[in-house]
């Protein structure tokens, strides 16, 4: 039954990512492929104020996504200047850039390549309560996340992906709209990273690399762009997959590449077939 | 008599790409709820010299004056917010926004269309947009596909609907990039309602580029004939449409064609 | 330190082999073909598998390798990238796609492999020592065997009606625009001679350091983003230029501060995009 509450708690995890993702990716049509980096930001700041400096887990997970959505910020201003594969390519050197930032400058306790140890408030301890803890988070994002899409800055962003050009000859700057989506992108991210710690119990730099950043493309792109449902869809289907592979008993070094080689065969099956993913609005833009 | 206050004026733009000259000199006026044409053959620079007014090019040579202030050398966006707004002739909609939401998208200064705004009451003010973004598709016969993705209709309907875009912007002055090329003759008379409804009944100043004579003859109030580079003939309408220069040079070409 | 320069033109030969391909395929079609690194890394385990393996002759083991890279580049644009282009997919959904290739081959090899550092060579390397310093003649090697390269392919570029045509895609979106839809001789033509450049680095990378799952991708990364310091605006002079610079810093990044290579090329290429957005020749 734990185990079951884990997987839960895993699948809400990566729904508030690619809640993230597919406003940033399928919304306004930035294609970020380093996001694992704002997820480890979150992960690391989350982890760090709670272990060493015993802030309460609440408040470190906010204190993560302010950090997260900061760092997201301060990473795209120089990445704008590249556009469509050059950007791509600028965010997947994130990937890169932060993995060796974590792996080389990154606390560790003691013996080993991470950090473990947080202390969760009472509400959130044990299996069953942290999943509905993190459940009732997932909830709100999801809620915030559905104000967006439907206020007329959803609109904004929408507008933003299919034509810049146009935006900006309506007297409205796509930059700024691409700037406070990323934000909001990292910001979701860190929570997430936040909450990814707690509900591993041990974050390591391995977490955080472009294999994470690919499978939430996956995920998004699976469950479909620009749609709140997708970014339900993909998480839950990709991740009971995979933990359904565990369960029934693959070896365990068969299960990491087994898991990425589906997530390529996937990608390949929906480019060929089915662009806009299960319940997407529109494909990866141009 | 329009004072220079109210006026969108060039005053002797040159433009150039690389070394080949588009156009040399070019001056122009649009008066508050006035309507200025350009006409002239294809390449000419017409599109250029919207591109030119609005930003998006920097001439070598001119200056563009909005209310007596120097427009030029001032980004696109902070153009339109000072109130010059254009369309293009190639129709840029925003596809899988709706024909409204491509309206709605041209209102500026909405509440909730930022992060934090999002999570305040927009409710109200995204209510009245809605009803002035549907009685601008009104006008134009649109309000029927209004909520139909924009990238699906007919190339007209696209055009009529980058139309109201541009009209929704509230922008003193619009640019019209061929309006009315491409669009089916029955959608004329809305476009040319739109045109005297920005001009006639809200006192904006429209800068009409049209290859359609009949059309610039029925709406302008002034003509100018973009050609080789310079302007051929400027003036009232009837003046120009009637000139002996235009009418072998450019219009006799048209009616040939 | 001159050791150090030499292996960074070594390195600089591998990566530009890669780059210059990719740049081809990028400048012409407009695909963003990260499956390279994987066409790239097949040639060296093909050559492995046959070399070290089953020990067949080097020059057999190497032509084989190098087929089925060209090959594989071949199979991936007419199997994949054209269906999806033909089927209304943009240039981004081909390069997801691509990505998709990476994914499987490197689960796949992984599998294959278990992991461990694929070495095809089966002497030991032979050194020079000039003034103190040990040069490994291979690294002499490489760089010659990239000069000619890189002859072949100005030759082919600039002298053969098909290479006229290559050259005439970079200089026009339009009509890159129109091929892109098509399958024509140009086309494959592209793919099978970046695809065999890639092949020869494969070879080679897998007859000097060895090879491993990732190389494909760190390779791959590298060679973009000499490809973004070049520019693509011309194929040859930007690839190896930008090849050249990594290499050098890599090879003294690496030997100064091994854990900070990858954050080093991050680095400059943010730093330079920010001067020159289209790369030094761009
Ligand atoms: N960005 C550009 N770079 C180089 N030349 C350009 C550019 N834009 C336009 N031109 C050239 O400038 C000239 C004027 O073009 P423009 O599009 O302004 O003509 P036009 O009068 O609008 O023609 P049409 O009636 O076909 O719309 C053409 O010769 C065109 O090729
Ligand atoms: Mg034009």
């Amino acid at each position: 039954m734990d185990h079951l509450f884990y997987i839960a708690t895993l699948m809400s995890v990566w729904i508030i990512f690619s809640l993230g993702a597919n406003l940033v990716i399928g919304y306004t049509g930035l294609m970020a492929m380093g996001q694992a980096a704002y997820l480890g930001v979150g992960a690391y700041t989350a982890a760090v104020l709670n272990i060493f400096f015993h802030v309460p887990f609440p408040i470190a997970a906010l204190a993560a996504m302010a950090v997260s959505a900061l760092v997201a910020v301060a990473t795209l201003l120089p990445l704008q200047r590249l556009e469509g594969f050059y950007f791509a390519l600028g965010t997947l050197g994130l990937n890169f850039l932060f993995f060796d930032l974590f792996h080389n400058l990154a606390p560790r306790v003691e013996g080993s390549e991470g950090l473990y140890g947080l202390e969760l408030p009472a509400f959130a301890t044990g299996a069953r309560n942290l999943f509905l803890s993190v459940l009732a988070v997932t909830i709100v994002s999801a809620l915030a996340c559905w104000r967006l899409d439907a206020s007329p800055y959803g609109r904004a962003l929408r507008a933003t992906r299919d034509r810049p050009d146009a935006l900006r000859s309506i007297g409205k700057e796509p930059r700024m709209f691409q700037i406070s989506v990323w934000a909001v992108g990292g910001a979701l991210a860190g929570l997430a990273g936040a909450l990814y710690g707690a509900t591993l119990f041990y974050i390591d730099p391995t977490l955080f690399t472009l294999n994470t950043s690919i499978a939430i493309l996956v995920f998004i792109g699976v469950g479909g762009l620009a749609s709140l449902a997708g970014s339900v869809l993909g998480p839950v289907l990709l991740i009971g997959f995979t933990e359904g592979l565990r369960y029934v008993g693959l070896p365990s070094t068969l299960t990491g590449p087994l898991q990425s080689g589906l997530y390529g065969l996937l990608l390949i099956v929906l480019m060929l077939f089915r662009r806009q993913g299960l319940v997407g609005k529109h494909d990866f833009r141009e | 008599m329009t004072s220079a206050n109210s006026q969108l004026r060039a005053e002797g733009l040159s433009m150039r790409f690389g070394g080949v000259r588009v156009f040399e000199d070019i001056s122009f006026t649009v008066d508050l709820g006035g309507i200025t044409a350009c006409i002239g053959p294809n390449g000419a620079g017409k599109s250029t010299l919207v591109n030119v007014v609005c930003g998006v090019y920097i001439p070598v040579g001119g200056q563009t004056f909005l209310n007596g202030e120097m427009i030029t050398g001032t980004s696109t966006v902070e153009i339109v917010r000072r109130g010059i707004c254009r369309t293009f002739q190639d129709v840029r909609i925003f596809p899988t926004l709706t024909a409204i939401e491509n309206v709605l998208a041209g209102i500026p200064r909405q509440r909730g269309e930022g992060v934090l705004s999002a999570f305040t009451n927009f409710g109200p003010s995204e209510r009245s947009n809605r009803n002035a973004a549907m009685s601008l598709l009104d006008d134009l016969a649109l309000s029927g596909v209004a909520s139909r993705p924009a990238g699906e209709l007919p190339f007209g309907q696209q055009k009529l609907i980058a139309l109201a875009r541009a009209a929704a912007t509230g922008a003193r002055f619009v640019l019209l990039d061929e309006p009315a090329a491409g669009v089916e003759l029955s959608l004329l008379p809305n476009i040319a309602k739109l045109v005297r409804r920005l001009t006639r009944t809200e006192g904006r100043g429209v800068l009409l580029i049209e290859h359609n004579v009949d059309f610039v003859r029925e709406l302008a109030d002034q003509v100018f004939v973009l050609q080789g580079g310079g302007v051929l003939a400027s003036g009232s309408v009837q003046q120009v449409l009637n000139d002996e220069r235009v009418i072998k040079e450019y219009l006799g070409r048209v009616y040939d064609a | 330190m001159i050791q150090t320069l030499i292996i960074g033109l070594g390195l600089a030969g591998y990566y530009a082999l890669v780059a210059v391909g990719f740049a081809l395929i990028f400048a012409t079609l407009r695909i963003f073909h990260v499956a390279h690194g994987t066409v790239f890394i097949t040639a060296g385990y093909v050559f492995w598998y046959m070399h070290r393996i089953h020990g067949i002759s080097l020059a057999i083991s190497a032509t084989a390798a190098i087929a089925a890279a060209a090959a594989l580049g071949l199979a991936i644009d007419r199997f994949l990238y054209l269906p999806i282009m033909r089927r209304g997919g943009g240039m981004f959904s081909v390069f997801i796609a691509s990505l998709g290739i990476v994914l499987v081959f490197d689960a796949i090899y992984l599998v294959l492999t278990s992991g461990v550092i694929a070495v095809a060579r089966t002497t030991s390397m032979e050194l020079w020592t000039v003034g103190g310093a040990a040069i490994r003649k291979f690294d002499l090697g490489i760089m010659g065997l990239v000069a000619l390269t890189y002859f072949l392919l100005y030759l082919w570029l600039h002298r053969t009606r098909t290479g006229l045509e290559v050259r005439g895609l970079t200089d026009n979106e339009q009509l890159a625009a129109a091929v892109g839809m098509n399958v024509d001789q140009t086309r494959n033509a592209i793919f099978l001679v970046a695809s065999a450049m890639a092949g020869l680095a494969g070879v080679l990378t897998a007859y000097d350091g060895g090879i491993t799952s990732d190389s494909g991708n760190r390779t791959l990364f590298i060679a973009v983003v000499a490809v973004i310091l070049g520019g693509v605006r011309n194929i040859l002079l930007g690839s190896i230029t930008g090849s050249l610079a990594l290499g050098i810093i890599t090879a003294y990044a690496g030997f100064f501060y091994p854990e900070w290579v990858t954050f080093c090329i991050f680095a400059i290429m943010i730093i330079l995009i920010l001067f020159r957005p289209k790369g030094l020749f761009g």
